[in-house]
């Protein structure tokens, strides 16, 4: 099973890089995310912007924002989450913000 | 079957519709006013338990059944409405008729186009009883040549399954040759005509069918949680659940007779009165219009995605004939479920990504190492603005995709 590795933490990823315990998440574990999965070396405020509120959205109700919400509560639109996140608001911004795969027909 | 002079329906979208729904071959949407005045109509004035108690509502419930088997035997050309059976939808269905007509030491052949309400049976039965399954592959333009069916029939051979219509490329098969075939050779032939049942013609003989399995929730028309199949007189199906019903509660044994050899617990009358509404509003539209509506837009929208560098389009040849307005693709520079949420979000258009739980079929494109591809599906519902649209907003999301590459 992938791990990430890093100050002496290792945490469980799943096949696709999802961490597989979400609690284990904090604000370290994301920009660790966010380097390995995405090639992103620095976060923003914009990208905090999006990924605490994905984060804050998970805590409260079990489940991802729908990306409506998302791109109203940052005033982001879909375009520049993609600039941000390459990967897109689900496999990139969610990923980093620590919630679990989502499921689908893929 | 040939499309109309006139092509287009014009029908009025309900005004609370907002998006451009195009995934249809998911369930259709919306459905036409008629059937929720119905549905609402029955649970209103006769919501009891159909045909189980005596008093006269409760016939009234049943008679309502009844009546929509008798509508749906003559869909199917059928000619006994107790061979057609209701279950929860199409999978449900599948997975009656498969476990309840295959057994170890069968031999099956079914094709690569399946969706997996027809793979996972298929493949539990393989693995754990044993039963000998043939996966036969399709060509570059999405059909299965029956004679690469035909060929593998051998004596111990119980069945062909195979959909009418692949779910992914739209593509319809010539079911009836392969029909004629098992008649010849006493092999049973079930078919999955959840995509064409109210786009097309899904009749027993022509079909050469002895299995038909059905949703109610797509071209039918009617809600989610409906479905069944018809079962030709003289092929039996075993019980493979135990029971009950309301009917003749004395006996230990759930009943041998059909429908209710195949039928478990109180009917779901509400989506049954919704789906008679559905295939009465097919029957006055007429398939034949549904369906060259259809058709005349899939065949702009598949003119103008083909024209959009970076688009590909699979299985998508410039046939329109043996063909349902269901067209797959994907955009360079993008996986699909980003392009889905971009049509979503930016355009208001609903679509269907991944792998459309048909993973043979993307194993064969080789899209199931990009998890999958675009699906948009029409219904009659949909209008040539709509699709004027879509292909701006496709085209918008692929030169997005050549700038990120660039």
């Amino acid at each position: 099973m992938p791990v990430l590795e890093f100050d002496g933490r290792t945490l469980k990823l799943n096949d696709e890089g999802y961490l597989v315990k979400p609690k284990k998440w904090d604000e370290d574990v994301a920009r660790e995310l966010a380097r390995t999965a995405e090639s992103l070396d620095e976060l923003t405020p914009e990208h905090w912007a999006v990924i605490r509120f994905i984060r804050e959205h998970f805590v409260a109700h079990k489940r991802a924002p729908l990306i409506r919400a998302l791109c109203d509560e940052t005033q982001l639109s879909l375009k520049q989450i993609y600039q941000l996140f390459p990967s897109g608001p689900a496999k990139g911004a969610c990923k980093i913000a620590g919630l679990p795969r989502p499921d689908g027909c893929v | 079957m040939t499309l109309n002079a006139k092509p287009y329906l014009n029908l009025k979208t309900p005004p609370e519709v907002e998006m451009i729904y195009l995934d249809n071959a998911a369930t259709s949407y919306p459905k036409p006013p008629e059937v929720h005045e119905f549905m609402n109509m029955v649970y209103r004035t006769a919501g009891v338990n159909p045909g189980r108690s005596g008093f006269d509502l409760c016939r009234v419930a049943g008679d309502l059944v009844d009546e929509t088997r008798e509508l749906l035997t003559e869909l199917f050309g059928g000619t006994d409405p107790n061979r057609l059976i209701f279950s929860h939808n199409a999978t449900d269905a599948l997975n009656l008729t498969l476990f309840g007509l295959v057994e170890a030491g069968d031999h099956v052949v079914t094709t690569q186009l399946e969706h997996n309400s027809v793979i996972r049976p298929l493949w539990t039965l393989q693995e754990d009883e044993g039963v000998d399954v043939d996966w036969i592959a399709f060509d570059d333009a999405g059909f299965v040549a029956p004679a690469a069916i035909i060929e593998r029939l051998r004596p111990e051979t119980r069945a062909v399954v195979m959909n009418h219509a692949s779910n992914v490329l739209g593509t319809v098969q010539d079911v009836g040759t392969v029909g004629e075939a098992c008649r010849e050779r006493g092999i049973h032939l079930v078919v999955d005509v959840s995509q064409t049942a109210g786009k097309l013609p899904v009749r027993m003989d022509d079909l050469g069918a002895d299995i038909v399995c059905f949703t109610g929730h797509k071209s039918l028309m009617g809600p989610m949680g409906t479905g069944g199949m018809y079962v030709r007189e003289g092929v039996e199906i075993r019980m493979t659940r135990a029971g009950g019903t309301g009917v003749r509660s004395a006996e230990r044994r759930h009943l041998d007779e059909y429908p209710y050899r195949l039928e478990f617990g109180t009917h779901n009358l509400i989506g049954i009165a919704g789906l008679s509404a559905g295939v009465q509003w097919v029957q006055r539209t007429g398939m034949d219009a549904i369906h060259g509506h259809e058709m005349a837009l899939w065949q702009e929208l598949r003119d103008g995605l083909a024209s959009i560098d970076g688009v590909t389009l699979y299985g998508q040849n410039t046939r329109t004939e043996d063909r349902i307005a269901v067209l797959t693709f994907n955009v360079s520079g993008f996986e699909a479920a980003d392009v889905g949420t971009m049509l979503d979000v930016d355009s208001g258009i609903a679509c269907r990504t991944g792998l459309h739980c048909a993973p043979l079929v993307h194993e064969a494109l080789g899209t199931d190492t990009i998890h999958g591809s675009v699906r948009l599906s029409l219904g009659p519902f949909n209008t040539q603005e709509q699709i004027r649209q879509t292909i701006d907003a496709v085209r918008e999301i692929a030169e997005l995709g050549a700038s990120r590459s660039s």
